[in-house]
């Protein structure tokens, strides 16, 4: 394990700029969101908790292209988008990093997304654990560690003047080789570090037990009294769908230019919105309560069903960020339980 | 306020109890600190959970064509202004609604009190407001503001904090505009500037919408079954949010919205990228004001504005 | 009764990239009824000309460039495959694009997606196609693999229905059935019509009239979604078991390939896991909402 003094950061990320595009927490777009680092200011390490923007924005962006088109004649040249640049984002927090394994699933089954996988292969991860979690996290429940992760390639902890960082993947394990201006991480270090990784756990406020929810969600599926309470004060935005980082529904638009070109592009959908599953003739879920519904369930039954893992990770936005307070761990808690009949 | 408080849950829970009302829209504590949130029930129970505070932000009249049967409604002044706005519009009727009015004493805007303290919301101990001076505590330690430094910028200019339609009000005092003008420092600002730069502004402030349509579901005035961006024939807007038809969407749903839109601020408030929305609904309620001398929401007898015709109309194209 | 067998589906994909459309030509165009169109298309990549096939009851995802994609089943049979076939109904800004393409045109192709009519299932049984509108175009892809594998089926019998004379799509096939001694062709419209002189009635009334036997058979459904919950009692009543109802649903889609998440019903895709499902499996659907 190695260690850099939180001052000299900014030498380290320069080192990084060399051969990746940088990326940091930033606030130059009014809200925190990762971008571009600006190749000097790492001031981001005194208010930065998480980002609103979530960091899956990164390899799955809310406009992407997928190909141009231009009109030959009567007919079309396509041209396929593909994306390559080298990316590494800095400071990711483990509940957005264990976010992206869960999605990479559905991304790699049956059909291989290239245009996701390929970002993802080329955005290195630097993990950084933290020390102030919101009033809103609930990563604990979900079975991520704030202070720690597997799930990037290379994780820092915040040990108070330092950040310790330690090779995760074998990817990480080569960036670190090569990095120079980092010293050696003593045993006391390990200590402070490991004391930094429990003090971040401890300071998790609150709790949601996940036990049995897709079954109990299954048996109140068709409870519509308990689905129209919980969806009343709900206004079917797409705030907690587009901030949450294992939200991953897209719609597909094709935009066309004066010259007989265009192109296809992707970009963030919600089954909150009730045009998401509107057809001509008619709506499967043109009821707010069934939205609400589809929404909850598709994340705690229907992806577990798929891929065995619960499509949420406590990263708390869609609570502190809903206009109206709607609350998922109420909602969770709040689910019948199944009775004994 | 905690008069008002006990006053609301003793009425609401009578309200329920003989029948009155079928359903109840107020507020109830938030599950985060110094948040609310908003209660829609039929309970007679759930009464006892309303509360009256200065986060009492939400805008409830935008549940009112989702509730059968009749409803009581918690309303500050600018709510009741657009539940009027409503029953121009024909979308509410006025029996329906059994309109509770809280004297409005001015709704804090955490974001302005993060700025103040250098703390996010969560890292506070507490939030009051007293008359004019507002209290912080942090580490411990209370700290007093002035009530203008930590109020919604539509709350500072606000001209009807007290409800105008009502049915039952739950006290008198309200404040005044705390800061009459200071609200709407920002427009005169950026009307001040030329056109490239104002332009320039608004570029930089709809790069990052991300087109959540927390805007447009939070505002009561757009209740539409069918919004514009949802049409592909005409393709009005492209549902991709790059800058220009981001910008695009926004300034037809602000002008979609004129003439009803009483700059409740809560568009401004919902949308979680802080673009500064209540420039454009400030604005046009001024354009409206000058235009046409109107303010959305003011009577509810009054024939709303952009679909009523008068004879004396400005314009002869329509003579 | 491997319905959701998805390894047969086979998978041609542009440059190894599943949202990269080919670049088909409209050769013909048929107009089946005032709204409704069919179109006849060829890749116009050799190659892929020569080697695409797929099974009946898939679909694919039909591009106008700078208008959008909508899907289709692909309505011609893998028997023929001198050309491929979807029909359209103008609903929307694809379709209306569509329409208004003349032969020569390129549009764009991804698929086949989906599962298919399960033949391992329907082989040596009779079969009782039910169709409703364009509800047949799925349906005809079937009949004609199974006529030109005849001796592979029993009985058949088709059942099809519109609002009206006019509103009767693929007209030619009809007639092709009618004369076909070893199809049990019956053709209704919902309503009197002064241009018509066959049978009138809705075809769930139609179908317990004719009343096909059960026995050793499979019935075939497809149609707008308020004629399938009418049939699907009456064949109960003919003595049809859930496993022996069969039909394609219709959803909203955008990738075809099980990524952007609307077409779901639980944790069943309908472009992924279906669109053909057998009553018994949508019994076990989480919802109704299908």
């Amino acid at each position: 394990m190695k260690k850099i003094k939180k001052q000299e950061l900014a030498r380290l990320l320069q080192q990084w700029q060399a051969d990746y595009t940088v990326l940091a927490p930033s606030r130059a777009t009014e809200v925190a969101a990762m971008a571009e680092w600006d190749g000097k200011d790492i001031g981001f390490l005194e208010w930065y908790r998480n980002t609103v923007i979530p960091p899956k924005e990164v390899i799955l962006p809310n406009m992407e292209e997928l190909f141009r088109f231009q009109k030959e004649g009567a007919g079309y040249r396509l041209t396929a988008a593909a994306p390559e640049a080298k990316q590494l984002v800095f400071g990711i927090r483990p509940c957005d990093a264990r976010a992206l394994a869960i999605i990479d699933l559905v991304f790699q089954d049956t059909y291989p997304d290239d245009y996701y996988l390929s970002r993802r292969q080329n955005t290195l991860l630097v993990g950084l654990g933290c020390t102030r979690p919101c009033d809103s996290c609930f990563c604990t429940s979900m079975g991520v560690s704030p202070g720690e992760s597997g799930d990037v390639d290379l994780m820092c902890t915040d040990t108070g003047d330092e950040l310790m960082i330690e090779g995760i993947t074998a990817k990480g394990k080569e960036l670190l080789e090569k990095t120079g201006g980092l010293a050696e991480a003593s045993p006391e270090d390990g200590s402070r570090r490991q004391e930094a990784i429990e003090q971040a756990r401890q300071r998790i406020t609150r709790h949601l037990d996940t036990g049995g929810i897709a079954e109990k969600l299954q048996r109140s599926f068709e409870d519509k009294e308990f689905w129209e309470r919980i969806a009343a004060k709900c206004i079917t935005c797409g705030v907690c769908t587009f901030l949450c980082p294992t939200c991953y529904c897209f719609d597909i638009n094709d935009e066309k230019t004066a010259a007989g070109g265009g192109a296809r592009f992707r970009n963030w959908d919600s089954c909150s919105f009730a045009a998401y599953t509107r057809m001509p003739a008619e709506n499967p879920r043109e009821q707010k309560w069934q939205r609400v519904r589809q929404k909850v369930c598709h994340k705690y039954e229907f992806y577990p069903r798929l891929f065995n893992i619960i499509a949420c990770t406590g990263c708390g936005r869609c609570i502190r960020l809903c206009p109206v307070n709607w609350d998922i761990t109420e909602t969770l808690k709040s689910v019948p339980a199944p009775t004994t009949t | 306020m905690k008069d008002w408080e006990a006053r609301l849950r003793t009425e609401a829970r009578k309200l329920l109890e003989q029948g009155e009302i079928e359903y109840l829209i107020g507020f109830a504590p938030g599950s985060l600190k110094f948040t609310t949130t908003p209660l829609i029930t039929g309970n007679k129970e759930d009464a006892g959970l309303l509360v009256i505070n200065p986060f009492i932000t939400n805008n409830l009249s935008v549940f009112l064509n989702e509730t059968r049967g009749r409803t009581g409604i918690v309303a500050k002044g600018c709510d009741a202004r657009a539940i009027i706005s409503l029953i121009q519009d024909n979308q509410v009727a006025r029996e329906k609604v059994f309109i509770i009015g809280v004297p409005c004493p001015g709704i804090i805007d955490l974001r302005k009190v993060e700025k103040l303290t250098g703390r996010d919301r969560d890292e506070l101990d507490d939030i009051t407001l007293a008359g004019e001076r507002v209290t912080v505590t942090w580490d411990g330690q209370p700290r007093e503001f002035p009530a203008a430094e930590v109020l919604r910028d539509d709350c500072l200019d606000c001209t009807s904090p007290a409800p105008r339609e009502y049915d039952l009000l739950l006290g008198e005092e309200a404040h005044a505009g705390a800061a009459a003008g200071r609200g709407k420092s920002k427009i005169r600002e950026l009307e001040a500037l030329p056109p490239e730069r104002r332009w320039d502004f608004w570029k930089n402030e709809f790069s990052r919408c991300i087109r959540c349509y927390a805007c447009r579901q939070i505002c009561p005035a757009c209740f539409c079954e069918r919004c514009f961006v949802e049409e592909a024939e005409p393709h009005w807007v492209s549902p991709l949010p790059a800058w220009q038809e981001n910008l695009l969407f926004q300034a037809t749903r602000i002008i979609h919205v004129a003439g009803r839109c009483v700059d409740c601020g809560e568009c401004e408030r919902a949308c979680p990228v802080h673009i500064p929305l209540r420039l454009l609904t400030g604005k046009m309620e001024d354009i409206v004001d000058e235009l046409f001398h109107y303010r959305a929401g003011m009577d509810k007898n009054e024939p709303p504005l952009m679909t009523a015709y008068q004879p004396e109309e400005a314009e002869d194209f329509i003579r | 009764m491997a319905i959701t067998d998805i390894s047969h589906r086979q998978k041609f994909l542009a440059d190894g990239n599943a949202y990269l459309p080919h670049i088909a030509v409209i050769e013909k165009i048929i107009d089946e009824t005032p709204d409704t169109r069919t179109f006849h298309f060829n890749f116009k990549d050799e190659k892929l000309r020569r080697e695409f096939t797929f099974a009946s009851g898939q679909f694919g995802e039909y591009s106008v460039f700078g208008v959008g994609e909508a899907t289709f089943c692909i309505s011609s049979s893998p028997t023929r495959p001198d050309h491929l076939e979807f029909c359209v109904k103008r609903v929307g800004s694809v379709t209306n694009a569509l329409h208004r393409l003349g032969e020569g045109a390129e549009i764009g192709f991804r698929g086949p997606f989906g599962n298919s009519f399960p033949l391992d299932y329907l082989k040596g049984r009779n079969l009782v196609f039910v169709a409703g509108g364009i509800g047949l175009a799925p349906l005809r892809s079937l009949i004609w693999n199974a006529i030109d594998n005849r001796q592979d089926y029993g009985k058949i019998d088709i059942i099809y229905g519109a609002r009206s004379a006019a509103d009767l799509c693929f007209k030619y096939d009809l007639d092709a059935w009618e004369k076909d001694a070893t199809v049990n062709m019956t053709t209704t419209i919902d309503r009197q019509d002064k241009a018509w002189s066959g049978r009138v009635g809705f075809v769930p009334a139609v179908l317990e009239q004719v009343g096909p036997s059960a026995a050793g058979a499979a019935a075939i459904v497809c149609g707008p979604p308020v004629m399938i919950r009418f049939t699907f009692p009456v064949l109960e009543k003919l003595g049809f078991s859930p496993e022996q109802m069969i039909t394609t649903l219709e959803k909203r889609m955008k990738c075809g390939i099980g990524k952007c998440g609307r077409c779901n019903i639980g944790d069943i895709y309908v472009c992924r896991d279906g669109p053909v499902f057998s009553f018994a499996q949508i019994k076990g659907f989480i919802s109704g909402e299908y």
